[in-house]
Formats: C-alpha cells, sequence, structure tokens
C-alpha cells in the first residue's frame, strides 16, 4: 500500500473514526485501525464489535493495499503534524507503516489486516432517509435520557419507530423519558429498533446541520442499523429485548400547567443545583394556583439553602414537586425551545414537559418523594 | 409504692459524671404486658392467674406472657404451656393478641414522646427516655417518673415500673427492682453502692457462661465483680472483662438512641484467626450483608450508601464507601457493593476484621418510571424473612453461607424483643443493633415479654 493524503482530511478522519476504537477488547486488533485504499482514497474503520465507523479521506493512491495501526497513536501522531502538510502513507515488511510528511519520518508498527472484524456497510439500497438537521435535533432532545448503567441493557438503546412517513425516537432511563417524532423522506412499515445510545452519540457528532439526508438501512436480519452520509458510515448493533412500553407512563390528564419560559427556569435552576449537588440533589419546585404568578425554585443541603423566582402562567392548583437537579438541567438546556408548559399532577405524580407550539416532543421527569 | 435508693458510699464512680454533668434517663417497663393488656380489656380476668400464648396464628406452645397472680404458682414467660398448666391448674389461657400489644405500645409510646424525643423503644414493652434536657421544663428524673407513670395509669389503664438512673444499665436493673408499678431512683454517683448487693446476672452482657466463668473468682453479686483487679479481668475475659468492670461500677456510656434518628446499620466480623482465603472473605461479607439487608427490612429502612471496614493483620484499618444506585434493603445490592469496595482492599492481605455498614437512609426517594425490582424476588424475600421470624434466624439460609461456622451476629433473632447486649460485644456494633428494634415494623408475630420481669 502507498498513498498520499492531505493532514487535515486524515486528521479529521482519524478523528471521527478514533471514537469507536476499543482499547480494552482482549481482541488487540480492535484497538486499531483498519487502512484500505478504496475509490482512489483511503478508507479507515474502526470498531468495538458494537459500533463500527468508516470514513472515507481523499488522496492519491499509488499502489492498493491494507493494513491495522493503533488508531489512538496514529491519530496523535498525525495531529501533531502541520497542516496542509502532504502524508505519504507506505507500507513496509511486518506490517510497519511509515509515516512521512515532510521533514518527519516515523515507523508505527501495525497488525494484518486479515484480522480485522468484517464491517460490510456500503452497497444496500436505503430503507429511508432523514434530512441531518432534523434528526440531529431530534437525537440531541432524546438520546441523552437513555440509561448510562447496564442494570436494564435494553434502556441504554433508543427506540425508534419507524411508522409510515414518521419515525419516533424514545429514550428512558426509568426516571425520565423523552419522546420524539421527525418525518422521514421515505415511508417505512411498522417496524421498531432499539440502537445503542452510545452509537447514535456518535451519529450525532458526525451529522451535518444541513437537510441533505443520511440513509438509513434497516439490516434486522443480520441484527444492524446502518447510517450512510457522504464519506462516513456507521454500523451499530441492534439491542435485543423489548422496550419497555413509554406509552402507558406517559401522562394522559394534568391538575396543573405552567407555562414558562425555558432559558428564565434554567437560570433559576442552575443555582439551586449547586446547593442540591451538597446533599441529595434535589431541587424544588413550587407552583402557586391559577394566574400570572411565578414558580418558585429552591434547594436545600446542610451547607446552605436557595431559593429563586421564576415567572409563569399556571392553570389550575398549586402544587409542589421535587426533581433530581440534574433530570431537570438536562431537558431544560438540551431542548431547543423557548417556552415550555410543565404538566403536574401533584407531588408524586410525572412532571411533564411540553414545548410550546411543538407537538412533535414530550419529556416526562419523574418526582423524588421527599420526606418533608 | 416506690422505693427511692440512696446510699451513698462515697464511691465515685467513673464515667456517672460527665463534661456536661450527668444525664437522667428513664427505664419504662410495662408490667406483665400482654397479660395486663387482655385484663385491662376483659374485666372477667382481672385478679385471676391469666396466661398469654394459647391458640392463635403464632402459637408458640409456650407461655408469651404470664400475669402477676399467675407468677405466683411459677408460672413464667417462655414456659411450655403444659408446664404452666401442671403449676396452676387454675390458670385461664388466652390466645396472643399481637396487634392489640402493638397498638397499645405505640400509645405507650406517644405518652413518652411528650416528655422528650429521645425516645428509644427497645421492645414492644419497654423503653429508656433520656429526659436531661427535659428536667427544665418537667422536674427532676424521678418528677418527670412519676408525671409519666401517672399518664399511663390514667390514658392506658396499664401499670408501668420506672427506673431512673444516669446510665441506661442502671436505670434498666433500677425498673426491673420492684415490679410491678414500681419506681426507683438512682442518684448519680451512688450506682456502684446500688448495685453490689445485686446478683451478678443482673448486668447485661452476663450470661451463662460468662457467669460461670466469673464463679472462678468468687463472683456472686456486682460488688464482688467491682471489687475485682480490673486486670485480672482484662487477663481473662480480654476487652470484654474490661467493660464487665465498668458496668459493675454502673458505667455505661450508651446513648439514648431516637431509633427514627439512627445513621446506619453495620455488622462487623472478627477471625478467630486471620485470613487471606477469598472465599472466606467473601463468604463473609455476603453473611454481613445478608444480616444487614435482614435489618434494614426489619426497621423498614432503605440504605443508600454501604461502606466496608477492613482490618488487616497489622491492624492497619481502611475504609471504602459508596452510594447505591438506588436505595436498597436487599442482600444483593449491598453485598455486590461491599464486594467491589473490599475486594482491592483485600488483596494479598490476611484479613483480621470486616465490616459492612448500610447507611444514608435519608436519601430522598426518586420514583421510576418502570418498576424495575424483581417483585418476584421480593416475594422471596419476604417469604425467608417470615421463615426467619417464625423459626429463628438459622431456619433458612443461602447454600453459600452453610456450614462456614460463622458467629454470633448473624444468628439473633430479629423479633426477639430482648438485645442481649454485651454477649457479642466485640463482634458486634451494638451500637448499631439496638437501632433496629423499630416496633412499628413489627410483624404481627407477637415477642416474649422480657422473660427477666418480675
Amino acid at each position: 500500500m502507498k498513498l498520499s493524503v492531505m493532514q487535515e482530511n486524515l486528521a479529521r478522519g482519524l478523528g471521527v473514526v478514533s471514537r469507536a476504537v476499543s482499547n480494552r477488547s482482549t481482541l488487540p486488533v480492535l484497538a486499531n485501525v483498519l487502512l484500505k485504499t478504496e475509490d482512489g482514497g483511503l478508507r479507515l474503520t474502526t470498531t468495538n464489535l458494537e459500533i463500527g465507523l468508516v470514513y472515507w479521506v481523499p488522496g492519491k493512491v499509488e499502489t492498493d493495499g491494507s493494513t491495522t495501526v493503533p488508531a489512538r497513536l496514529l491519530a496523535d501522531l498525525v495531529g501533531s503534524l502541520p497542516g496542509g502538510q502532504r502524508i505519504d502513507l507506505e507500507t513496509g515488511a511486518n506490517e510497519t507503516l511509515h509515516v512521512s510528511a515532510g521533514p518527519f519520518q516515523s515507523h508505527v508498527k501495525g497488525i494484518d489486516a486479515d484480522e480485522f472484524p468484517s464491517i460490510q456497510p456500503t452497497g444496500e439500497r436505503p430503507t429511508t432517509r432523514i434530512a441531518q438537521n432534523v434528526l440531529k435535533r431530534a437525537l440531541e432532545e432524546t438520546a441523552f435520557a437513555a440509561a448510562t448503567d447496564e442494570a436494564r441493557p435494553i434502556l441504554t438503546g433508543v427506540l425508534c419507530r419507524f411508522e409510515g412517513e414518521t419515525v419516533t425516537l424514545a429514550a428512558a432511563d426509568n426516571y425520565r423519558i423523552a419522546v420524539k417524532t421527525i418525518p422521514i423522506l421515505d415511508p417505512v412499515g411498522d417496524t421498531s429498533v432499539v440502537v445503542p445510545a452510545r452509537a447514535l452519540n456518535e451519529l450525532m457528532r458526525v451529522l451535518g446541520d444541513t437537510d441533505d439526508p443520511v440513509d438509513v438501512v434497516l439490516a434486522q436480519s443480520r441484527n444492524q442499523i446502518l447510517f450512510h452520509l457522504e464519506g462516513i458510515d456507521l454500523v451499530s448493533r441492534l439491542i435485543d429485548g423489548q422496550f419497555p412500553n413509554y406509552q402507558s407512563v406517559l401522562p394522559k390528564a394534568h391538575t396543573t400547567r405552567a407555562v414558562l419560559d425555558r432559558e428564565e427556569l434554567l437560570r433559576a435552576v442552575r443555582p439551586a443545583a449547586l446547593i442540591a449537588h451538597e446533599s441529595a440533589n434535589i431541587v424544588k419546585l413550587q407552583i402557586s394556583a391559577n394566574g400570572e404568578s411565578g414558580i418558585t425554585v429552591s434547594a436545600n443541603a446542610e451547607i446552605g439553602d436557595h431559593v429563586g423566582q421564576v415567572q409563569a402562567t399556571v392553570e389550575g392548583d398549586g402544587t409542589s414537586i421535587a426533581f433530581n437537579a440534574k433530570y431537570l438541567a438536562d431537558v431544560l438546556e438540551k431542548v431547543a425551545a423557548d417556552q415550555f408548559a410543565l404538566e403536574l399532577q401533584g407531588p408524586l405524580a410525572p412532571g411533564v414537559f411540553k414545548p410550546i407550539g411543538d407537538d412533535s416532543y414530550v419529556h416526562v421527569v419523574m418526582p423524588v418523594r421527599t420526606t418533608s | 409504692m416506690t422505693w427511692h435508693e440512696a446510699v451513698d458510699n462515697g464511691r465515685a464512680t467513673p464515667g456517672a459524671t460527665e463534661r456536661a454533668g450527668p444525664r437522667t434517663i428513664l427505664h419504662v417497663d410495662l408490667d406483665a404486658f400482654f397479660a395486663s393488656v387482655e385484663q385491662r380489656d376483659h374485666p372477667e380476668l382481672r385478679g385471676k392467674p391469666v396466661a398469654v400464648g394459647l391458640g392463635g396464628s403464632n402459637d408458640r406452645g409456650v407461655v408469651s406472657a404470664a400475669s402477676y397472680e399467675a407468677r405466683k404458682f411459677g408460672v413464667h414467660s417462655a414456659m411450655p404451656i403444659r408446664t404452666a398448666r401442671r403449676l396452676c391448674p387454675d390458670c385461664i389461657f388466652v390466645p396472643v393478641d399481637g396487634a392489640r400489644y402493638q397498638r397499645v405500645s405505640r400509645e405507650v409510646i406517644a405518652i413518652l414522646r411528650r416528655f422528650t424525643p429521645l425516645v428509644e423503644p427497645v421492645s414492644i414493652d419497654e423503653a429508656f427516655l433520656d429526659v436531661t434536657a427535659s428536667r427544665a421544663l418537667f422536674g427532676d428524673g424521678e418528677t418527670i417518673a412519676r408525671r409519666i407513670k401517672a399518664a399511663v395509669r390514667e390514658e392506658v389503664q396499664l401499670t408501668i415500673s420506672v427506673g431512673v438512673a444516669a446510665t441506661k444499665l442502671v436505670a434498666k436493673i433500677g425498673s426491673d427492682l420492684r415490679k410491678p408499678d414500681g419506681l426507683v431512683v438512682v442518684e448519680p454517683g451512688t450506682e456502684a453502692g446500688f448495685l453490689a448487693p445485686l446478683p451478678i446476672s443482673r448486668l447485661w452482657g452476663v450470661g451463662p457462661s460468662t457467669a460461670a466463668a466469673l464463679r472462678d473468682f468468687k463472683v456472686v453479686t456486682i460488688g464482688d465483680l467491682a471489687a475485682l483487679d480490673r486486670s485480672a479481668l482484662v487477663r481473662r475475659f480480654g476487652k470484654h472483662g474490661a467493660s464487665l468492670v465498668d458496668r459493675a461500677h454502673g458505667v455505661d456510656p450508651d446513648p439514648v438512641d431516637d431509633p427514627d434518628g439512627a445513621k446506619s446499620v453495620g455488622h462487623e466480623h472478627t477471625f478467630d484467626e486471620d485470613t487471606a482465603d477469598p472465599e472466606v472473605l467473601e463468604r463473609t461479607l455476603l453473611a454481613m450483608a445478608e444480616g444487614v439487608s435482614g435489618r434494614l427490612r426489619h426497621a423498614g429502612l432503605k440504605a443508600g450508601t454501604v461502606t466496608v471496614k477492613i482490618r488487616d493483620t497489622a491492624f492497619n484499618t481502611i475504609t471504602r464507601q459508596r452510594g447505591l444506585p438506588e436505595p436498597s434493603d436487599l442482600t444483593e445490592p449491598i453485598w455486590r457493593t461491599a464486594l467491589e469496595l473490599a475486594r482491592p482492599e483485600m488483596k494479598g492481605k490476611k484479613i483480621r476484621l470486616l465490616g459492612v455498614t448500610a447507611s444514608g437512609f435519608g436519601v430522598k426517594k426518586q420514583l421510576g418510571l418502570f418498576e424495575v425490582e424483581d417483585d418476584r424476588q421480593r416475594r422471596v424475600v419476604r417469604a425467608a424473612d417470615e421463615v426467619r421470624e417464625r423459626f429463628g434466624t438459622r431456619a433458612i439460609t443461602r447454600a453459600r453461607l452453610l456450614r462456614t461456622g460463622l458467629p454470633a451476629p448473624f444468628e439473633r433473632d430479629l423479633g426477639t424483643a430482648v438485645e442481649r447486649r454485651g454477649e457479642h460485644a466485640e463482634d458486634l456494633d451494638s451500637g448499631v443493633a439496638r437501632r433496629r428494634k423499630r416496633r412499628d415494623t413489627q410483624p404481627d408475630t407477637a415477642p416474649s415479654e422480657d422473660a427477666f420481669d418480675e
């Protein structure tokens, strides 16, 4: 294998694919990036057996070939080279990669490309396509709610429910749930898959702020989902199992509805969260009854306390409710809406956050039972 | 009919006067509780020999409580009913009505709480009160004791015996001394003289084996014990010996603990022989986690934090603490966390002592969207708890804990009212053990009354 690429192109590609490198695997080759010439450029592939990332770097190929080298090292090495520099890559004896960049010469020892697990992302007809910016926003508003601990593996995934011309994304970690419905460009018969949130977080990073579509390939027979963008492929395994019936836990009624400014509430929650952090991380909201009144945001800990006021338009009963400060801050930070409606049914029922003027999103947070 | 003990032999007792001055502690004991409740509610039983403990779903074939009339015939609690019938053919046997006694017990505790927030219920029929700070409001210990006695007699129509002293130990011995309807006040500084003539079996921590061993020292009364050379007892009994002497002098620094203020539940175990065997260490942690979780369930508490304590052969002691993902009262999460905390610290070391403590009961409860806890697991645990409650802690256990020879702390009967303190003093964090006896979560099996009732 012998080819040349531009430093910034290779650096960007390595930055993307190194997210799927597995340094702790029992398979040493998984810590490596697969380099393979293809279509007159260099294809970079990494996988941790859950996610596979493929990135195509344009270049000038002299001799086709392939090898694998430690991904982190190569990424750091290339990253340290000056921008605008042409880099020549050439494989030598004993799987050694010669990296040559102007006055700099490195040799990196690798592992035979045949040992790299095969990733077969391309060449399939997309099941559907979704505008990149639409999917990106939807993922930003949902994926954070997925569980990070493995107590219930199914909750570490995001349910993707394709129904005709929409897909509904739902993520939950037993204390909160985020649901968003977005349009898809090609209709799909009713299908549900659960995609690891870790994979979708990577997808989020590579999706652009453009309405150019990303291709989605549902390969359930292989237990995989594929996302294809210009020059980038992401393959993820699917999570087996039944996602909990989230619809049954979405409250259907409320006794209090407060319409409030998202940023204003976030500004009130932040200082309260600092105090709450010193104790059980509980922030209390007190909502006064009907009218143009306020919400009192408070926190108590041994170290001190905090109270803040937020304007709100309230319909219905006054009530109070306590939330984990992180869950409250998460929904307020991650969801891009100017105004929220907060719907409640007393201190022990789930709190529902709905962006005003956007029926496609709902976020539910379970309260904390306080002793007082 | 009260009795005021005020012997002053001029012997200052260490500990009776602390920096903040002597405490005033009351021990309140309901007289022949179950039997008295039956006599109160069934006038036809009054003045007659009554033994509680027949039939009912919890028939254990033994007397749970005997009225004072029945006691004259030699009937006492824990006696087989057959024996009781033989001793007292005229005895009226009535079934145990645990729920009713619970209710009455709660009424009495409510009265006690009017005098101080520091009420530590020890069992269904006795409690300690620290009234040190209440004296300014209600008068001295004796006055408070009289007012409590009057209130209980008036409002619940039962008599109680009260011991007033500067320590729990002496207060308890005091309440026991002049039953029924007794009041014994032991002034601070007079404890040793008060205790001296009493048999050593009155002391906490003196069980049959300790008593037998003390006979070698020709000890019969508490005074005999107090007069012994401290170092001789330490040589014979170790740390336990030192605390024996202290107690013989009436010294007991143990505070009155409001169980609602309990901060932790824990077990410690000192190995007979220091060990590095991972299987033994892990099994010990499991046994302790099992004990801790059982006590949490018994007290209706869930813990948010697990702490392990590891002491190696060189006496280096480390503690490691971690929060649980969710507050729990189950063995598995507590054990798993304890294991993860302890494993790296135990590696390659000979271990002398291990401890597992659960704390963080104040953790506020995050409600869940989907019920995660396996209901079947919960049912298994509950069934096992019921078996233990009825047939003893050893009746059902984990296969892994079978034949491990792990002693004391895991054998105690959670439902037993009387804390036999001191017997396992070296194995047990007794300060913590005490706190578990919250009677408001007591299951419907009725515990026996204090067998030492007079």
